[in-house]
């Protein structure tokens, strides 16, 4: 499938990004995916280990369908599309137009290694003899100037640290393939201005400088500034704010009018970040924010060189709608008083740090190891809200992840060491507010013994003879307390990444008053720029769930701005299929194989290769090619196989991920089916053979000698035998397909259901509503106003209005599914009209929204007293007046009422911010009143917390309970008593109170019939059960069938609209599709052969396979198929075959491959 | 109350009894048909006949020690579509266990068919069983059961019961539905009848049968043959391993095989349509012998044999009953169900699963644990 017209710009490419670029891809648009850093990935490319799996399913957010466009293997490693053109290294800078025409610039930075050339051989970095700290794993270990920065990538060309490189030309005489040039060092003639009032910045600044080899002259006013730019021309200035006399802003000014293309960076005070904001606006590149310290400076300083010296790129494309996830930062704990001793005492690492140090593929191989002497960790602490719910830190916030992050730390530590280490996560409110968090928790702490203590650390102190750290710590009754620990982990806040106010500017984006980018209102994704979207961490750090979730919401904004003007009429086509004879043909085997300069035949015999190749009959040509990855390389190919017209081809090269899809061009290109062209990796091989480090040095002889020449000849001949042996056997007959009925269902009316479906309506297609009561709106029809100030009401009118009038949307209200049946394209369901008619709908996919409630009572005295109300009675009585604020003197919040234990044992996620919201509103019409709200963990997550610490300071009480000492409320003679155990007092309280109100959390609202009917399971709480609830948090494992809303998890009304728009965007992934196609690699059935014995049925792990009893077949459908050949290998009668992986093409490579 | 009774016997045939309780339980039209093994007119093997008229049963010879094929493919086939009418079948112990795993690959159907098993004494190789037999098979019989039906005895007159038989740890069926008792009772007097489900009781209590109780003596019949089967069993394991345990060996091990196939067609489990080393899978082409040829210098013709017994153990170990119709099989002795036996042993025990128990308990490649196996996947270590 091509492009659409329609096109848009990704910018970062963590998996928010990846996720958001996916589905605009998989909808037909052109997508531009870019991102600053060398590699995809963001964060998670560090990550090994997720909860609750723990371990990593980043692949379960590849494609489902039409699998063919893409590669399908570690998302790790890399990610290939067809419509997704990656773009690495490079910044977004500047954005023009306005939504559906956006001209968009972005600069990549170009390395000095050419990832064309560059096989990832590792020559370069053998001899290079720089070594820089480890950036991939957190600065712990070192590798060389040029490196991997990310070891598993693919493909993985090298780059070189511009900073530390020494440019002594080593690498590039290693390098086989030419791909390294190492430009002189101009930097002495790139000239710096240091601009400031004080000598002692002026001084350093020019020590750092000059030291990094740059040309700097000092200006010690603005006035002695401006004359030396007319003195001599200068590349960059070092421009400092506050002076006396003229300030920096003015400097600016006047220096622009006669540079206007001089380089300025801005230096400033925190108190004056504002301006520098101001001075970005007229013409600044970038600011630095003092004090800072060299490594902050270098690398801005650096890049804006190379940008000068023609290293980097500039290009224009056109875009309909931009989605950001650019990410975000980290507080640096070792800033400010750094009370933990944070790269002071070698034991205290990050959360980040930990993570690498605990991989496998880390600098310390998964073992725990103390950092200071090496030692077994066996007893380790979390440190929780560093630089986060901190005002110290200016972090009125909540990180949101750490608690679950440090849980999992604390989990994967107990399982790596076999339970041999002790572990303690010091907290104040554990944030467990997912839906499957809180039985992590109790897991961690009851399964794996991990403890969780909700103390204040004061200090940590390092015994400095043992590398011990003592940490003193109070508990919530104020009692000291003090251990020893080997390793302390600190969970690092967030902070806006480098970059984000200059990113804000740029897009004319709205931030937040922490400087993370703003949305909304009801909206996680739209910006009040239209069609520029944000997603992921960008906006605050979310869980990986809700982060997808967020992509795909803005994705399908995205999607939207794109469409509506115009940008998907571009007809679909079809892959090249040859002419139907070849399959008919006897092989003809053109080989090809890719000598990498010279290496191959250092290593092996060539003719011996060739001859052993051409003694089979189906080998036409046996041809060696020097560098077949270069674009000459290439083209002497194409000319080749135009002249010689075999019918199959084999290239032996390198990394076979990477020619798939240029495979796939050249076979469009010369007529040749891509499933008869195999590409085959003799590079790995190489690389087995060589021993890199007696390579390549001078005085070494490059020759092998006899007998080992004779073994890799051999080595290298069956790799390419294996190859040879899977083309004679390979099928180009048509990809199975089946058609879609593209229509949506969507089963309730609430705002999760008609957000649904109008994004998809909105795309042109058409939407069944249907709603079992007599209007739609659900919640919305009781529930008016949020915590953050927005009203409910006005987004049920505006959604109901859109609904009712659009086309495409039939509202079927007061009906009721009663049967539905089918699969992923194509369902039929039997809806019950008012007047009991049954009618069928036919569609292709299946959006359950069927929304929640509040959970039902009996705790607490609930219904023996009208003063004993629930959030969602007190909600309404606030709304109708029936609840005067005033005439109230004291309030009762319970939270938790049968949640977070069992049977409940799940976090409602909503009513927190309820209790503070309704806590507030009363507390502003009458501030005499005193609240008490009695908790457990207070779930303000995220940017709630400032709503918390409102609270707070607006005198509202708040009382931690524990579920072993509940709160306890009484009635006699018709008396109401409450009382509760104050933890910090150490006493009951006796609290008089006009009303108690419960937060009795959140039910979802779905049969278990109405589930087997559209064949999703319900986890153990009753709500809609994700196929994976990080990797595919709104798909079922039935495929076509999603979920959102309240059914789908506890969630306020954004992230409610959110997981709406995320189900429309992954519906739409299928409906917009006539046909749902599978891949080359799918299972079918030799119906001859099958004895029926259904045992492929019962392995198949995606549900494509079903037994058509009439007709005695069993019926694969491709588009449900992933071609994991459970199937094949499940059936003896060799009757389920996995195509592109049959039989004879197995057995054939495993006898060369063992031969 | 399920029943359990006893039959008379008289004239120490036991064989009369068992026709008897056949024509009865034919007699009662809850079921239409037996599928029962009888001596055919002029003919001493037995073979499996389908028998609709009660009049027709007098050829049984339950105890003769002939087991020429495994009737549970038989019962397969007639069970497999409904055909309205319900049948019984009498079988062997082996054979209800593999007409079992039958069900379970869904190649034939258990609601339909009610199976009936005698105390099985074990079987002679068939070539063995026409010497033994003589002109006059049923005395053959009698003289046989009279010299194993204690349980102690593996020969008769130098004639040795089928290796399979005496490594044999299931004599009795657990999933009969009606089974005939011999074990631990005096069957000079009487045998056993007793229904071991619903659907056995059922027609049991149409026919008139005197009660009885299981004596305690059968029990420890039952337990003290099994435990000598099974030591029996396990030496078998230990000399089979020694003799197959590297390539070489297990070659050598098939180097007379023929490649006719023979243990496979008589294989009751070997389920498939049509067995992929019929199709032309490996009909390789003529440059492909001739390059293994080159490269190795020598190769075996035909190259499949031993890939072709690996193959079955790989898609049969797991379902494999040791009823040792293979080696009965084949025409050059080759102790395959010795093999088959020592292997299924393994895997069976790997996935916790054994071959014929109950139809409850799934073929363990059909379900998928996430768990399992972790120390060979290498998951989460």
């Amino acid at each position: 499938m091509a492009p659409k017209n329609g096109k848009a710009l990704v910018v970062g490419a963590g998996i928010s990004g990846i996720r958001a670029a996916l589905d605009l891809a998989e909808y037909g648009y052109g997508v531009t995916l870019i991102d600053t850093s060398p590699n995809i990935g963001g964060i998670l490319s560090q990550l090994d280990y997720q909860f609750p799996t723990d371990s990593c399913g980043m692949c379960k957010m590849l494609p489902l369908f039409n699998r063919d466009e893409g590669s399908q293997y570690c998302l790790r490693k890399g990610l290939f599309h067809e419509n997704i053109e990656i773009l690495l290294s490079t910044d977004l800078i500047s954005v023009e137009g306005e939504a559906g025409q956006f001209k968009a610039t972005v600069r990549q930075h170009l390395n000095w290694v050419d990832p064309k050339l560059c096989t990832g051989c590792g020559y370069c970095a053998d001899v290079c003899p720089v070594d820089i700290p480890d950036k991939f794993n957190e600065n712990i270990g070192t590798h060389k100037a040029v490196y991997l920065p990310v070891p598993h990538a693919i493909p993985n060309p090298y780059i070189i640290d511009f900073a530390s490189c020494t440019r002594c030309g080593a690498c590039i005489k290693a390098c086989p393939t030419d791909a390294i040039k190492l430009p002189q060092d101009k930097r002495n003639s790139f000239h710096i201005l240091v601009v400031d009032d004080e000598l002692v910045m002026r001084d350093s600044l020019k020590e750092w400088l000059t030291e990094e080899r740059f040309s700097v002259d000092m200006a010690a006013s603005g006035s002695e500034a401006l004359d030396m730019l007319k003195a001599k021309p200068y590349d960059l200035m070092l421009l400092d704010i506050m002076m006396p006399g003229m300030d920096g802003v003015e400097v600016l000014q006047k220096a622009k009018e006669n540079f206007a293309d001089l380089n300025v960076i801005m230096m400033t005070a925190y108190a004056t970040v504002e301006t520098a904001v101001e001075a970005m606006k007229i013409g600044a590149m970038d600011y630095l924010v003092k004090p800072f310290d060299p490594d902050a400076l270098t690398p801005m300083i650096l890049r804006i060189f190379q940008d000068a010296d023609g290293a980097a790129e500039d290009r224009q494309i056109e875009v309909g709608a931009l989605v950001l996830c650019s990410g975000t930062g980290f507080f640096d704990p070792g800033s400010g008083k750094n009370p933990f001793g944070y790269k002071t005492y070698p034991n205290v690492v990050t959360s980040l740090e930990f993570e690498r140090m605990i991989s496998g593929t880390g600098p310390c191989q998964g073992k725990l190891l103390r950092p200071f002497d090496g030692k077994p960790v066996k007893k380790a602490a979390w440190i929780q809200c560093v630089g986060s719910r901190d005002l110290q830190t200016d972090a009125d916030f909540c990180t949101g992840i750490c608690c679950m992050f440090a849980i999992k730390e604390a989990v994967i530590a107990k399982k790596t060491s076999d339970q041999n280490i002790e572990t303690t996560i010091f907290y104040m409110d554990m944030r467990t507010y997912g839906k499957t968090f809180q039985r992590y928790r109790d897991q961690a702490k009851n399964i794996y013994g991990v403890n969780f203590a909700r103390e204040r650390i004061h200090s940590v102190i390092q015994d400095m003879a043992t590398g011990d750290l003592l940490i003193k710590s109070v508990d919530v009754s104020g009692n000291s307390k003090e251990d020893r620990f080997d390793l302390l982990v600190l969970a690092v806040g967030q902070r806006p990444a480098e970059g984000m106010s200059k990113l804000a500017e740029l897009a004319e984006l709205a931030l937040n008053e922490w400087g993370f980018g703003k949305t909304g209102p009801f909206s996680l994704a739209k910006t009040s720029r239209e069609g520029i979207l944000l997603g992921g961490s960008l906006t605050g750090h979310k869980d990986i769930g809700d982060l997808l979730i967020q992509a795909s919401s803005a994705a399908v904004n995205a999607s939207r701005f794109i469409h509506s003007k115009g940008g998907d009429l571009s007809t679909e086509h079809t892959l090249y299929h040859p002419p139907s004879g070849v399959m008919k043909e006897i092989p003809k085997i053109l080989i090809v194989i890719c000598t990498c300069g010279n290496r191959f035949l250092q290593l092996a015999d060539s003719d011996h290769i060739a001859g052993q190749l051409k003694a089979d009959p189906l080998i036409d040509k046996v041809v060696f090619s020097e560098k077949l990855c270069t674009d000459q390389g290439l083209g002497n190919l194409v000319e080749l196989v135009k002249e010689i017209t075999p019918n199959r081809l084999l290239i032996a090269a390198c990394l076979p991920y990477v020619y798939k899809l240029k495979a796939k061009k050249l076979g469009n290109e010369i007529g040749l089916d891509p499933a008869l062209i195999e590409i085959v990796d003799i590079n790995t091989g190489y690389s087995h053979l060589l021993n890199p480090n007696a390579c390549y040095e001078e005085n070494k002889t490059e020759i092998l000698d006899e007998e080992s020449s004779s073994a890799s000849t051999h080595h290298l001949l069956s790799i390419i035998e294996t190859g040879i042996a899977k083309l004679k056997w390979a099928d180009a007959s048509e990809t199975p397909k089946v058609s879609v009925c593209q229509k949506t269902l969507v089963v309730g009316g609430g705002i999760a259901g008609m957000t649904a479906a109008l994004a998809i309506a909105d795309h042109g297609f058409e939407v069944d509503l249907v709603e079992q009561s007599e209007q739609l709106g659900g919640n919305l029809n009781w529930l008016k106003r949020t915590l953050d100030g927005h009203s409910a009401n006005e987004l049920l009118k505006n959604t109901l209005e859109s609904v009712k009038k659009h086309p495409k949307i039939n509202i079927h209200t007061q009906s009721e599914v009663i049967n539905s049946a089918g699969e992923a394209g194509n369902f039929h369901t039997e809806v019950k009209d008012p007047q009991n008619q049954i009618h069928t709908i036919e569609h292709g996919v299946t959006i359950l929204a069927t929304g929640g409630s509040q959970a039902p009572t009996q705790s607490y005295c609930y219904g023996t007293n009208p003063a004993i109300i629930t959030q969602k009675e007190l909600e309404i009585k606030l709304s109708d007046n029936t609840i005067d604020p005033e005439k109230l003197h004291s309030v009762v919040m319970i939270q938790c009422v049968d949640s977070r234990e069992e049977p409940r044992n799940y976090c409602s996620r909503v009513c927190c911010a309820n209790a503070l919201k309704h806590a507030l509103c009363i507390k502003d019409k009458n501030p005499n009143v005193s609240i008490y709200i009695l908790y457990r963990d207070l779930m303000a997550y995220g940017f709630y917390e400032a709503y918390y610490t409102q609270a707070r300071k607006a005198g509202i009480v708040f009382i931690q309970y524990s579920t072993d000492d509940k709160p306890l409320v009484e009635i006699e003679n018709n008396e109401l008593s409450l009382s509760v155990f104050e933890p910090i007092l150490g006493k009951r309280l006796q609290i008089e109170t006009d009303i108690v109100v419960l937060a009795t959390g959140i039910v979802p609202n779905i049969s278990q019939n109405l589930a087997d009917m559209f064949g999703v399971s319900l986890d153990q709480d009753g709500f809609f059960q994700q196929a994976e609830s990080k990797w595919r948090p709104v798909d079922s494992l039935k495929e076509g069938v999603f979920a959102c809303g309240l059914v789908h998890s506890p969630r306020n009304i954004a992230e409610t609209i959110a997981t709406a728009e995320a189900a429309a965007q992954r519906a739409l992934g299928i409906i917009s599709h006539k046909y749902l196609t599978g891949s080359r690699i799918t299972a079918s059935v030799h119906h001859s052969n099958c004895a029926l014995c259904e045992q492929c049925i019962n392995a198949c792990p995606y549900g494509a396979r079903t037994v058509d009893y009439d007709n005695e077949r069993i019926f694969v459908n491709p588009g449900i198929c992933q071609g994991c050949g459970t199937c094949a290998a499940v059936c003896p009668n060799s009757a389920s075959v996995l195509d592109g992986f049959i039989k004879q093409q197995m057995l054939a490579i495993i006898d060369v491959a063992t031969g | 109350m399920t029943v359990t009774a006893k039959i008379d016997v008289k004239n120490q045939d036991i064989s009369e009894s068992i026709r008897k309780l056949l024509e009865d339980i034919l007699k009662t039209e809850i079921i239409q048909a037996i599928l029962v093994s009888q001596h055919l007119p002029m003919k001493k093997m037995v073979m499996p006949t389908l028998v609709t008229d009660p009049d027709h049963l007098d050829g049984i010879d339950p105890l003769a020690p002939a087991f020429p094929v495994n009737a549970a493919t038989i019962a397969a086939r007639l069970t497999r579509k409904p055909i309205g009418e319900k049948i019984a079948a009498v079988l062997r112990p082996c054979e209800i266990r593999a007409f079992i795993e039958l069900v379970k690959l869904n190649q034939a159907k258990r609601g339909n068919i009610i199976l009936i098993s005698v105390d099985c004494p074990g079987a002679f190789q068939n070539k063995d069983y026409l010497k033994f037999a003589g002109q006059n098979p049923k005395e053959a019989t009698l003289r046989f059961y009279k010299k194993v039906m204690d349980g102690n005895a593996v020969e008769v007159e130098g004639v040795e019961l089928a290796t399979a038989c005496k490594a044999c740890e299931y004599p009795v069926s657990e999933n009969a539905d009606i089974q005939i008792g011999l074990y631990g009772m005096k069957t000079d007097e009487s045998i056993l009848v007793k229904a071991q489900t619903e659907a056995g009781d059922h027609i049991l209590k149409q026919i008139n049968l005197s009660a009885t109780n299981e004596p305690a003596a059968r029990q420890t019949a039952i337990n003290s043959l099994i435990t000598k089967r099974s030591s029996f069993r396990d030496e078998m394991f230990l000399k089979t391993t020694e003799t197959t345990n590297s390539l070489e060996k297990i070659s050598s091990f098939f180097a007379s095989c023929v490649n006719c196939y023979n243990c496979r067609v008589a294989c009751p489990v070997c389920y498939c349509k049509e067995c992929v080393f019929v199709t032309d899978a490996f009909n390789h082409d003529s440059f492909q012998y001739i390059s293994w040829a080159k490269k190795k210098g020598i190769i075996k013709m035909p190259t499949d044999t031993l890939f072709y017994h690996l193959t079955r153990l790989t898609h049969m170990s797991t379902a494999c009953v040791g009823c040792g119709q293979c080696s009965n099989a084949c025409p050059n002795d080759i102790p395959i169900m010795e093999l088959f036996r020592t292997i299924a042993h393994v895997t069976q025990k790997a996935f916790d699963y054994q071959a014929g128990k109950s139809i409850e308990q799934k073929p363990p490649l059909s379900i998928f644990c996430k768990d399992e196996f972790q120390e060979v996947v290498g998951i989460n270590d």
